[in-house]
Protein backbone atom coordinates (compact mmCIF):
# COMPACT_ATOMS: atom_id res chain seq x y z
CA UNK A 1 0.00 0.00 0.00
CA UNK A 2 1.40 3.65 -0.60
CA UNK A 3 1.10 6.73 1.23
CA UNK A 4 -1.98 7.78 -1.52
CA UNK A 5 -3.95 5.27 -1.16
CA UNK A 6 -3.95 5.07 2.74
CA UNK A 7 -4.79 8.87 2.55
CA UNK A 8 -7.54 7.68 1.11
CA UNK A 9 -8.81 5.24 3.11
CA UNK A 10 -7.62 7.78 6.03
CA UNK A 11 -10.81 9.58 4.74
CA UNK A 12 -12.90 6.70 4.55
CA UNK A 13 -12.92 5.76 7.89
CA UNK A 14 -13.99 9.30 8.72
CA UNK A 15 -16.37 9.24 6.41
CA UNK A 16 -17.98 5.46 7.95
CA UNK A 17 -17.74 7.24 11.35
CA UNK A 18 -19.21 10.49 10.72
CA UNK A 19 -21.49 9.96 8.18
CA UNK A 20 -23.04 12.67 6.48
CA UNK A 21 -21.55 15.34 9.08
CA UNK A 22 -18.28 14.15 7.75
CA UNK A 23 -18.70 16.59 4.69
CA UNK A 24 -19.10 19.76 6.58
CA UNK A 25 -15.50 18.78 8.56
CA UNK A 26 -12.28 20.57 6.77
CA UNK A 27 -8.81 19.32 7.59
CA UNK A 28 -8.29 22.37 9.84
CA UNK A 29 -11.18 21.40 12.28
CA UNK A 30 -10.59 20.61 15.92
CA UNK A 31 -10.66 17.11 17.11
CA UNK A 32 -10.96 17.97 20.72
CA UNK A 33 -11.82 20.87 22.19
CA UNK A 34 -14.83 23.21 22.45
CA UNK A 35 -14.80 24.14 19.06
CA UNK A 36 -14.72 20.62 17.28
CA UNK A 37 -17.53 19.73 15.36
CA UNK A 38 -17.06 16.01 16.25
CA UNK A 39 -17.71 14.24 19.91
CA UNK A 40 -15.00 12.39 21.66
CA UNK A 41 -17.07 9.06 21.12
CA UNK A 42 -16.58 9.54 17.70
CA UNK A 43 -13.06 10.57 17.92
CA UNK A 44 -12.04 7.17 19.97
CA UNK A 45 -13.79 5.42 17.25
CA UNK A 46 -11.89 6.77 14.46
CA UNK A 47 -9.04 6.14 16.27
CA UNK A 48 -9.91 2.47 16.67
CA UNK A 49 -10.75 2.08 13.08
CA UNK A 50 -7.56 3.67 12.21
CA UNK A 51 -5.38 1.19 14.66
CA UNK A 52 -7.13 -1.66 12.28
CA UNK A 53 -6.59 0.21 8.89
CA UNK A 54 -2.98 0.33 9.88
CA UNK A 55 -2.85 -3.25 10.84
CA UNK A 56 -4.24 -3.74 7.47
CA UNK A 57 -1.42 -1.79 5.98
CA UNK A 58 1.37 -3.60 7.90
CA UNK A 59 2.20 -1.15 10.41
CA UNK A 60 0.97 -0.05 14.13
CA UNK A 61 -0.68 3.13 14.76
CA UNK A 62 0.03 4.69 18.34
CA UNK A 63 -2.71 6.91 19.37
CA UNK A 64 -1.60 6.78 23.18
CA UNK A 65 2.01 8.10 22.79
CA UNK A 66 3.20 10.99 24.65
CA UNK A 67 3.34 13.42 21.67
CA UNK A 68 -0.64 12.04 20.95
CA UNK A 69 -1.31 13.86 24.05
CA UNK A 70 1.07 16.57 24.29
CA UNK A 71 -1.08 19.99 24.23
CA UNK A 72 1.38 21.84 21.92
CA UNK A 73 1.92 19.25 18.74
CA UNK A 74 -1.05 17.07 19.85
CA UNK A 75 -2.28 14.49 16.85
CA UNK A 76 -5.72 15.53 17.67
CA UNK A 77 -5.30 19.02 17.07
CA UNK A 78 -6.80 19.10 13.60
CA UNK A 79 -8.04 16.75 11.17
CA UNK A 80 -4.92 17.58 9.15
CA UNK A 81 -2.38 16.95 12.08
CA UNK A 82 -3.86 13.36 12.51
CA UNK A 83 -3.52 12.59 8.99
CA UNK A 84 -0.25 13.95 9.23
CA UNK A 85 0.70 11.41 12.14
CA UNK A 86 -0.85 8.45 10.95
CA UNK A 87 0.69 8.77 7.56
CA UNK A 88 3.71 9.78 9.35
CA UNK A 89 4.20 6.57 11.66
CA UNK A 90 3.10 4.29 8.13
CA UNK A 91 6.06 5.84 6.53
CA UNK A 92 8.27 5.45 9.28
CA UNK A 93 7.46 1.62 9.69
CA UNK A 94 8.42 1.35 5.87
CA UNK A 95 11.85 3.04 6.30
CA UNK B 1 -11.80 -13.76 25.83
CA UNK B 2 -11.72 -12.55 29.28
CA UNK B 3 -8.68 -10.64 30.45
CA UNK B 4 -7.33 -10.86 34.02
CA UNK B 5 -4.43 -9.49 35.84
CA UNK B 6 -3.02 -10.64 38.23
CA UNK B 7 -3.92 -14.36 37.17
CA UNK B 8 -1.11 -16.11 38.91
CA UNK B 9 -1.93 -15.89 42.49
CA UNK B 10 -4.61 -15.01 45.01
CA UNK B 11 -8.05 -13.27 43.90
CA UNK B 12 -6.70 -13.23 40.00
CA UNK B 13 -6.22 -16.88 40.05
CA UNK B 14 -9.30 -17.61 41.46
CA UNK B 15 -11.33 -15.64 39.28
CA UNK B 16 -9.09 -17.03 36.28
CA UNK B 17 -10.07 -20.81 37.84
CA UNK B 18 -13.49 -19.63 38.11
CA UNK B 19 -14.36 -18.24 34.87
CA UNK B 20 -12.07 -20.80 33.07
CA UNK B 21 -14.32 -23.36 34.84
CA UNK B 22 -17.38 -21.65 33.54
CA UNK B 23 -16.18 -22.14 29.95
CA UNK B 24 -15.06 -18.81 29.04
CA UNK B 25 -11.92 -18.27 27.58
CA UNK B 26 -9.76 -16.87 29.63
CA UNK B 27 -5.90 -14.98 28.91
CA UNK B 28 -4.16 -14.43 31.77
CA UNK B 29 -1.34 -11.43 32.69
CA UNK B 30 1.38 -11.90 35.50
CA UNK B 31 4.76 -11.49 36.29
CA UNK B 32 5.28 -14.96 36.70
CA UNK B 33 3.30 -17.06 34.59
CA UNK B 34 4.94 -20.39 35.23
CA UNK B 35 3.07 -23.29 35.98
CA UNK B 36 -0.28 -21.09 34.66
CA UNK B 37 -2.83 -24.02 32.99
CA UNK B 38 -3.86 -21.49 30.75
CA UNK B 39 -2.66 -18.67 27.93
CA UNK B 40 -1.29 -15.96 30.07
CA UNK B 41 1.33 -13.35 29.48
CA UNK B 42 4.55 -12.24 31.70
CA UNK B 43 4.39 -8.57 32.34
CA UNK B 44 4.24 -5.83 34.89
CA UNK B 45 1.03 -4.21 34.88
CA UNK B 46 2.86 -0.90 35.87
CA UNK B 47 4.93 -1.31 32.86
CA UNK B 48 2.94 0.85 30.25
CA UNK B 49 4.66 0.09 27.16
CA UNK B 50 4.83 -3.96 28.27
CA UNK B 51 1.11 -3.75 28.17
CA UNK B 52 0.65 -1.93 24.76
CA UNK B 53 2.54 -4.97 23.08
CA UNK B 54 -0.09 -7.75 25.25
CA UNK B 55 -2.50 -5.77 23.63
CA UNK B 56 -1.41 -5.84 19.71
CA UNK B 57 -0.53 -9.15 20.56
CA UNK B 58 -4.60 -9.85 21.82
CA UNK B 59 -5.83 -7.25 18.65
CA UNK B 60 -3.40 -9.59 16.27
CA UNK B 61 -5.31 -12.66 17.63
CA UNK B 62 -8.44 -11.69 16.12
CA UNK B 63 -9.86 -13.20 19.19
CA UNK B 64 -12.74 -10.77 20.72
CA UNK B 65 -12.19 -9.44 24.00
CA UNK B 66 -15.57 -8.75 26.23
CA UNK B 67 -13.82 -8.06 29.72
CA UNK B 68 -10.74 -7.18 31.31
CA UNK B 69 -10.33 -7.97 35.16
CA UNK B 70 -8.29 -5.74 36.95
CA UNK B 71 -6.85 -7.83 39.48
CA UNK B 72 -3.36 -7.24 39.88
CA UNK B 73 -2.39 -5.74 43.06
CA UNK B 74 0.19 -5.18 46.05
CA UNK B 75 -0.42 -4.28 49.42
CA UNK B 76 1.07 -2.10 52.09
CA UNK B 77 0.35 -3.11 55.44
CA UNK B 78 2.10 -0.47 57.04
CA UNK B 79 1.57 3.10 58.95
CA UNK B 80 2.24 5.60 56.71
CA UNK B 81 4.92 7.56 58.48
CA UNK B 82 7.06 4.35 58.37
CA UNK B 83 6.30 3.54 54.72
CA UNK B 84 9.66 4.04 52.70
CA UNK B 85 8.80 5.75 49.73
CA UNK B 86 9.99 3.82 47.27
CA UNK B 87 7.46 1.00 48.95
CA UNK B 88 4.59 3.41 48.15
CA UNK B 89 5.31 4.67 45.13
CA UNK B 90 5.42 0.99 44.50
CA UNK B 91 1.98 0.22 45.58
CA UNK B 92 0.83 3.39 43.46
CA UNK B 93 2.26 2.01 40.18
CA UNK B 94 1.13 -1.48 40.66
CA UNK B 95 -2.62 -0.69 41.83
CA UNK B 96 -3.35 2.80 40.13
CA UNK B 97 -1.62 2.82 37.54
CA UNK B 98 -1.34 -0.76 36.52
CA UNK B 99 -5.45 -0.74 36.41
CA UNK B 100 -5.02 2.94 34.30
CA UNK B 101 -2.12 0.63 31.96
CA UNK B 102 -4.55 -2.46 31.15
CA UNK B 103 -7.92 -0.21 31.10
CA UNK B 104 -5.80 2.23 28.07
CA UNK B 105 -4.94 -0.46 26.43
CA UNK B 106 -7.33 -3.32 26.27
CA UNK B 107 -10.65 -1.61 26.00
CA UNK B 108 -10.06 -0.30 22.21
CA UNK B 109 -10.38 -3.98 21.83
CA UNK B 110 -13.86 -4.03 23.60
CA UNK B 111 -14.57 -0.54 21.70
CA UNK B 112 -14.40 -2.69 18.20
CA UNK B 113 -17.65 -5.01 19.20
CA UNK B 114 -19.13 -1.98 21.55
CA UNK B 115 -19.51 -4.18 24.53
CA UNK B 116 -17.29 -5.25 27.12
CA UNK B 117 -17.51 -5.30 30.81
CA UNK B 118 -14.28 -3.61 32.71
CA UNK B 119 -13.76 -4.77 36.60
CA UNK B 120 -11.55 -2.95 38.53
CA UNK B 121 -10.19 -3.98 42.23
CA UNK B 122 -10.65 -1.46 45.35
CA UNK B 123 -10.73 -2.15 48.93
CA UNK B 124 -12.93 -2.02 51.91
CA UNK B 125 -10.51 -0.02 53.03
CA UNK B 126 -11.19 3.33 51.22
CA UNK B 127 -14.43 3.60 52.88
CA UNK B 128 -13.20 2.73 56.43
CA UNK B 129 -10.28 4.65 56.12
CA UNK B 130 -8.11 1.89 57.97
CA UNK B 131 -4.96 2.70 59.57
CA UNK B 132 -2.09 1.48 58.47
CA UNK B 133 -3.13 1.13 55.24
CA UNK B 134 -2.82 4.44 53.87
CA UNK B 135 -0.62 4.34 50.43
CA UNK B 136 -2.88 1.18 49.69
CA UNK B 137 -6.05 2.81 50.39
CA UNK B 138 -5.19 5.93 48.74
CA UNK B 139 -4.01 4.16 45.66
CA UNK B 140 -7.18 2.20 45.47
CA UNK B 141 -9.46 5.39 46.18
CA UNK B 142 -7.81 6.40 42.70
CA UNK B 143 -9.10 3.52 41.18
CA UNK B 144 -12.62 3.94 42.30
CA UNK B 145 -12.01 7.22 41.13
CA UNK B 146 -10.98 6.53 37.58
CA UNK B 147 -13.44 3.70 37.30
CA UNK B 148 -16.51 6.53 38.11
CA UNK B 149 -14.68 8.80 35.17
CA UNK B 150 -14.11 6.26 32.98
CA UNK B 151 -17.51 4.55 33.03
CA UNK B 152 -18.80 7.78 31.55
CA UNK B 153 -16.42 8.12 28.93
CA UNK B 154 -17.19 4.59 27.58
CA UNK B 155 -21.07 4.49 28.47
CA UNK B 156 -21.34 5.01 24.52
CA UNK B 157 -19.60 1.85 23.53
CA UNK B 158 -21.54 -0.54 25.84
CA UNK B 159 -18.89 -1.03 27.90
CA UNK B 160 -19.63 -1.15 31.89
CA UNK B 161 -16.94 0.28 34.12
CA UNK B 162 -17.56 -1.42 37.97
CA UNK B 163 -15.27 -1.89 41.03
CA UNK B 164 -15.35 -4.69 43.63
CA UNK B 165 -14.51 -3.83 46.73
CA UNK B 166 -13.35 -6.84 49.47
CA UNK B 167 -12.99 -6.50 52.70
CA UNK B 168 -10.02 -8.80 54.07
CA UNK B 169 -10.14 -11.88 52.05
CA UNK B 170 -7.86 -14.85 52.86
CA UNK B 171 -5.09 -14.65 50.06
CA UNK B 172 -1.18 -13.81 50.32
CA UNK B 173 -2.37 -10.22 50.15
CA UNK B 174 -3.33 -10.23 54.40
CA UNK B 175 0.34 -12.47 54.96
CA UNK B 176 1.22 -10.67 57.98
CA UNK B 177 -1.99 -8.94 59.32
CA UNK B 178 -3.34 -10.82 62.51
CA UNK B 179 -6.69 -12.79 63.11
CA UNK B 180 -7.12 -10.02 65.83
CA UNK B 181 -6.49 -7.15 63.21
CA UNK B 182 -8.51 -8.82 60.52
CA UNK B 183 -11.43 -9.32 63.00
CA UNK B 184 -11.46 -5.94 63.51
CA UNK B 185 -12.08 -4.82 60.28
CA UNK B 186 -14.57 -7.53 59.72
CA UNK B 187 -16.95 -6.26 62.49
CA UNK B 188 -16.92 -2.53 60.49
CA UNK B 189 -18.45 -4.65 57.41
CA UNK B 190 -22.52 -4.75 56.86
CA UNK B 191 -22.45 -8.54 56.93
CA UNK B 192 -19.37 -9.59 59.83
CA UNK B 193 -17.93 -12.34 58.42
CA UNK B 194 -15.05 -12.30 56.77
CA UNK B 195 -15.25 -13.84 52.81
CA UNK B 196 -13.73 -15.71 50.70
CA UNK B 197 -12.13 -15.70 47.37
CA UNK B 198 -15.14 -17.69 45.81
CA UNK B 199 -17.12 -15.10 47.07
CA UNK B 200 -15.79 -12.18 45.50
CA UNK B 201 -15.62 -14.87 42.31
CA UNK B 202 -19.32 -14.53 42.58
CA UNK B 203 -19.59 -10.79 42.21
CA UNK B 204 -17.12 -11.13 39.40
CA UNK B 205 -19.65 -13.73 37.57
CA UNK B 206 -22.77 -11.26 38.81
CA UNK B 207 -20.96 -8.21 36.79
CA UNK B 208 -20.02 -10.12 33.68
CA UNK B 209 -23.22 -11.25 33.20
CA UNK B 210 -25.40 -9.82 30.87
CA UNK B 211 -27.84 -9.08 32.98
CA UNK B 212 -25.70 -6.22 34.77
CA UNK B 213 -26.05 -4.02 31.64
CA UNK B 214 -27.21 -1.52 33.87
CA UNK B 215 -24.67 -1.55 36.45
CA UNK B 216 -21.73 1.03 35.78
CA UNK B 217 -19.30 3.33 37.44
CA UNK B 218 -20.57 1.70 40.85
CA UNK B 219 -18.31 0.15 43.89
CA UNK B 220 -19.26 -3.28 45.27
CA UNK B 221 -18.52 -4.16 48.24
CA UNK B 222 -18.04 -7.22 49.61
CA UNK B 223 -19.54 -8.33 53.11
CA UNK B 224 -21.50 -4.38 52.78
CA UNK B 225 -19.43 -0.92 53.88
Amino acid sequence: MDSKSLEELFFQVLSSVLGSSRGTLGLEDQLMGGESPIDSFSLVEICVQLEDLAVEAGFEFDWTSDSAMSHSRSIFHSVESLQTEFLRQFLESIG
Amino acid sequence: MIIVTGASRGLGRAIADRLLSAGHSVVGIARNTEGLDFPAYACDVADAEAIKTVARSLRSSGEKVTGLINAAGIASMNLALMSPAPQVDRVIRVNLMGTIHCTQSFTPLMVRQKYGRIINFSTIAVTLGLPGEAAYAASKAGVEAFSRSFAREVSAFGITVNCVAPGPIGTDLLRGVSQGQIEKIVDQQIIRKQFQPSDVCDVVELLLDGRSNSLSGQVLHVGGA
